[in-house]
């Protein structure tokens, strides 16, 4: 591999991806996800200035809420639930791993 | 390529109505949901299940389906006949590109050319400019990675407009420089490697964000590292130095005379290296020598005799 081949990326604080960025890398239209902020079911994001911005966590926060408002027809509180409760699990997978070794469930 | 039995992958009849089909779609996205499903192939079949339901949902993709299909079998090596889809508009985009990437080759082949690389072939002919998408995909580091920094190789497939306007599906792989310090959740930026832009706009950028693999010891929460530590009952019960081993060497802890089991120690600015770095949290368990020789049921019974201890003591009050 030559020196050169190598991409060297830009390490983004948690808080630093726009709702430009978000709403691209996981295929939903910005005003989606306004409205899931404005009806208070996003929390990964928060408001500085005026301006929305986003921790890494709501990558996937957005693409299991759209996939679940699509899939199922969810309503969206119900979609913002079913994350809430996904993220917990995710959670207490980790401590479990660790408490367990070698348990993947 | 072999043909893909859609309505056989959701269980329907080829007369299945929408709303049998959508029932049907559900049931198994219920089944086979990487996040809860215990199948072993479940992101797999989760796959070949939204591809199915990505066309007998939308009734031009169905139609166009059904006609060209008829008479094929599942696994059958299949080649479609030049402009096949003459006739067929297609509108429908409940999957996004993106999404579609994870589609077979049979599917990219039928379908690849539809909505949105149309939509681009038009914009660029009459001077519109557009930043590529920004892309996202996750990797999956050891946590070791974020001691000492590494570089991985990264393996991409996205959809990729050509000339003719069709969408191919390309692999790309990239080197990737992952730097000291990164923690999961985070979000390297690699500008100019998401979608194209249009019309000689610039590239987007791709978005990798990190998670750490299942390491056997220690759980790492932002840049805290935890992780449980086994101590002998006379190094909790008198005090005692131990040597912890970290993921990149090991570090010296002094346990404090009299603790106990479930008792928490923070050792500063020994997790995961940054600016400030992360600490290191033990979580105290005491292991009891295994009462197996006649000398070590001897001092148990000593220490029953002469130390009148009642663990449930506090049970009684």
């Amino acid at each position: 591999m030559q020196d050169d081949d190598i991409l060297i990326g830009c390490l983004m604080e948690d808080s630093w991806l726009t709702l430009e960025q978000v709403a691209a890398a996981c295929s939903v239209e910005p005003v989606w996800l306004i409205r899931h902020i404005e009806e208070g079911l996003f929390p990964h994001a928060e408001s500085v200035a005026g301006t929305w911005r986003f921790s890494g966590a709501s990558l996937l926060r957005a693409r299991r809420m759209r996939q679940l408002e699509r899939d199922f027809d969810a309503v969206p509180e119900l979609a913002a639930l079913v994350a809430d409760l996904l993220e917990e699990m995710d959670t207490l997978r980790a401590l479990t791993r660790q408490a367990v070794p070698g348990r993947d469930r | 390529m072999q043909f893909k039995d859609y309505y056989q992958t959701l269980g329907v009849a080829r007369d299945a109505t929408a709303d049998e089909i959508k029932k049907a779609f559900r049931k198994l996205a219920r089944k086979y949901h990487p996040d809860v499903s215990k199948e072993a192939d479940a992101e797999l079949r989760m796959q070949e299940v939204n591809e199915a339901h990505a066309v007998l949902s939308d009734p031009e993709k169905r139609a166009a389906y059904d006609q060209l299909g008829r008479g094929h079998r599942p696994g059958e090596t299949f080649r479609p006949p030049p402009d096949w889809d003459a006739g067929f508009e297609f509108t429908g985009q409940a999957y996004s590109p993106g999404e579609t990437a994870d589609f077979s080759d049979f599917f990219a082949e039928l379908f690849g050319h539809m909505g949105g690389a149309h939509a681009g072939t038009r914009h660029a002919r009459t001077g519109f400019r557009a930043q590529g998408e920004d892309h996202h995909a996750k990797v999956l580091l050891d946590l070791e990675d974020s001691f000492t920094g590494a570089t991985r190789q990264i393996s991409l497939r996205a959809p990729k407009v050509d000339p003719q306007g069709r969408v191919q599906l390309e692999t790309r792989t990239l080197n990737v420089k992952i730097p000291k310090g990164v923690h999961a959740g985070q979000v390297i930026r690699l500008a100019g490697q998401g979608a194209p832009g249009m019309g000689g706009a610039p590239a987007g950028d791709l978005l990798l964000e990190v998670q750490f693999k299942p390491h056997p010891r220690f759980r790492a929460e932002g840049r805290d590292l935890h992780r449980t530590l086994p101590v002998a009952p006379w190094e909790a019960a008198l005090g005692a130095i131990v040597a912890v081993d970290l993921p990149q060497g090991s570090v010296k802890v002094r346990i404090p005379e009299g603790a106990q089991s479930g008792r928490q120690l923070r050792v500063r600015g020994h997790g995961i290296p940054g600016q400030p770095p992360g600490d290191l949290l033990l979580d105290l368990q005491v292991v009891l020598p295994p009462a197996k020789t006649p000398r070590a049921r001897e001092l148990y019974e000593t220490m029953a005799r002469e130390l009148a201890f009642d663990p449930r003591a506090q049970e009684k009050d």
